[in-house]
């Protein structure tokens, strides 16, 4: 009687006949509860948003190298003439070296396009095939260059390359270190604004100077920041020329 | 017990453990892929990569949470003592599900850049002196190196080569490495995500773990240390028979007095196997048995029935006006001690 009353379990023994039934249904409940769980986590994972890779294209248009290399389109299958679009190499590269040569010419760009609700961005193919002096003669225009004034703005510091599609989700802090390889191979910074800036919400992010400025922005990347600068319309993108003393983490 | 050393001594319970660990895991995975993503409110999909990044590494993070959970549900109830026995192979298979996580995330993050993974791994961020933006990378490196640590030495061979005290406090390291896992977690995903649900089942996980360790503290804590020069235990009444009501005598030093019939020894708590409650055990074949393996000694010298060699310390009883009084002294393991007999003891 005793026995029955009072089961206990061995390793090597046989399992009590009134634990059987306690650990048929606790095996059960357990997988039962990882799989509710694991429903719970995946169906509500935050959305990565529209970025994307858009396919192949190419582009005629005037490079600008500072503070990171960017076109604007003369002619093209897939652009408007006059936007603009954030250059980069293959995986975690910038494109800086390449386009120094380049600053200021027409040149023929050609590679993947990304696409982030208004930021343009092209993946570029590598050598000669991604970027040349364009001669066939397209008509070069001045870029438009507009002072919007000086602005304090939030929002999150993210590599213009996973964020515009390269990676989905290519921002937020479990993807910062990966924001950072790319800052650090040559990727334009691109400012992520909270509110929008005369209608958009990506500024490409140069020093005061109007130049680079991975060093100082590494350690803000993926968080909520607040920072102080200039921000100028070149051709359809903004640009935002930080003071990076000014940066602080944001609320 | 110390016979010789195989990889594994498999016994069909065993077998059975396992294939419900591997059952889990490939529910959790197949779940979170094939059902729950294909549910969630996407402009475009999440990438192939991250999708098992987040599927293994919160698995991961499930897992090391009902681990960390069982050693206390077990102390409260003793049903979930088999789920205790192997819990080795439990962190062995999580190690492996973090690993996985980590593979992916070596793969896709650190990969495609100009510098190695590795290096990648070292370089990338460097901001350990900030919170948010806290290189989250370190910290789930060294979750996974204690748990591979722990993997690697679960065997019995580096319990006995370590001796039990030492590889238990290795062990205890388990719970550093889940303090590793949930910041890893709260300075990372925790924050990206914006569905409530996540953060509800990540805190409540680890506050469950909190809450069930201390609940079990509690229940321990029914005797309360004694500085008296013999303390007193118990009315031998208050022994079920076949069982062991525990007494704290000291900081560190708990006693288990077991009663067969109306003969009653006392012998260290502490089992020389890993620890385990020896209190919590009963008398099987005569014999003192611990809960966690069935590691047997005999209750009067503290030796196990031959052909295996393990020792426990044995404690000097009196009984005195019907109630047993023990001496804090503890015998050298495998001393005998003549069992005090409680003539017409019932169980009260
Ligand atoms: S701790 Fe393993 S048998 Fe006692």
């Amino acid at each position: 009687m005793a026995k029955e009353k009072d089961p206990f379990f061995v390793g090597w023994g046989k399992i009590p006949k009134d634990y059987k039934v306690f650990l048929i249904s606790l095996t059960a409940s357990i997988i039962a509860v990882f799989a509710i769980l694991s429903y719970a986590i995946s169906s509500t994972q935050s959305d990565p948003g529209d970025g994307a890779l858009m396919g192949l294209t190419t582009a005629v248009g005037i490079l600008q190298a500072d503070p990171y290399p960017v076109l604007h389109v003369i002619s093209s299958g897939r652009y408007q003439p006059g936007e603009t679009i954030i250059l980069s190499g293959g995986g975690k590269r910038g494109v800086v070296k390449r386009a120094a040569g380049f600053d200021g010419q027409v040149v023929r760009a050609a590679g993947v396009t990304m696409q982030r609700g208004d930021l343009n961005g092209m993946q570029l193919r590598s050598g000669k095939n991604g970027l040349r002096g364009d001669d066939t003669g397209a008509d070069a225009f001045t870029v438009r260059v507009e002072n919007l004034g000086r602005w304090r703005l939030t929002g999150e510091i993210c590599d213009g390359k996973c964020l515009n599609g390269a990676m989905r989700p290519g921002r937020g802090l479990a993807h910062k270190a990966c924001a950072n390889l790319c800052l650090l191979g040559g990727v334009p910074p691109v400012f992520v604004s909270s509110a929008p800036v005369e209608g958009s919400e990506f500024l490409l992010m140069a020093d005061a100077n109007g130049k680079a400025v991975t060093e100082e922005i590494l350690k803000f990347t993926a968080t909520y920041v607040e920072i102080e600068g200039e921000v100028e319309r070149r051709g359809e993108l903004l640009i935002f020329k930080i003071s990076p003393e000014t940066i602080r983490l944001a609320q | 017990m110390s016979v010789s050393y195989v990889p594994v001594q498999w016994n069909p319970n065993k077998w059975k453990y396992d294939a419900v660990l591997i059952a889990l895991v490939v529910v959790y995975i197949i779940v979170f892929l094939r059902l729950g993503t294909p549910a969630a409110d996407f402009t475009r999909p999440v990438d192939g990569a991250i999708l098992r990044i987040r599927a293994f590494g919160s698995c991961a993070f499930l897992m090391l949470t009902v681990i960390l959970a069982i050693g206390p549900l077990a102390r409260l109830d003793k049903r979930f003592a088999p789920i205790l026995y192997n819990r080795r192979h439990f962190g062995v298979m999580t190690t492996a599900v973090a690993f996985t996580h980590a593979m992916y995330v070596l793969g896709w993050y650190f990969a495609y850049a100009p510098i190695p993974r590795l290096e990648a791994l070292l370089v990338s961020n460097t901001s350990f002196g900030q919170f948010l933006g806290f290189p989250i990378e370190a910290l789930g490196i060294a979750a996974l190196l204690i748990l591979s640590v722990l993997a690697a030495t679960s065997h019995d061979f580096w319990l006995s080569f370590l001796s039990a005290p030492v590889w238990k406090s290795l062990h205890l390291m388990i719970y550093p490495a889940y303090v590793f896992v949930v910041a890893h977690v709260a300075l990372g995903y925790f924050q990206d995500a914006k569905s409530p649900v996540f953060a509800l089942i990540f805190t409540g996980g680890a506050l469950t773990v909190a809450g069930l360790h201390l609940a079990s503290w509690f229940k321990e804590r029914r005797f309360s240390p004694s500085t008296e020069k013999w303390v007193k235990a118990c009315k031998p009444s208050e022994i079920p028979d076949k069982r062991a009501v525990i007494v704290t005598i000291s900081q560190q030093e708990r006693v288990a007095i077991f009663r067969t019939g109306n003969s009653f020894s006392a012998v260290s708590n502490t089992c020389a196997h890993q620890g385990g409650p020896l209190g919590e055990g009963k008398i099987v074949y005569g014999h003192v048995t611990c809960p966690w393996h069935g590691f047997s000694y005999k209750a009067r010298n503290g030796c196990s029935p031959a052909p295996f060699t393990e020792k426990i310390p044995t404690y000097n009883m009196s009984l005195e006006n019907g109630v047993l009084f023990i001496d804090p002294k503890a015998n050298q393991p495998g001393t005998d001690v003549e069992p005090i007999i409680v003539e017409g003891v019932v169980h009260g």
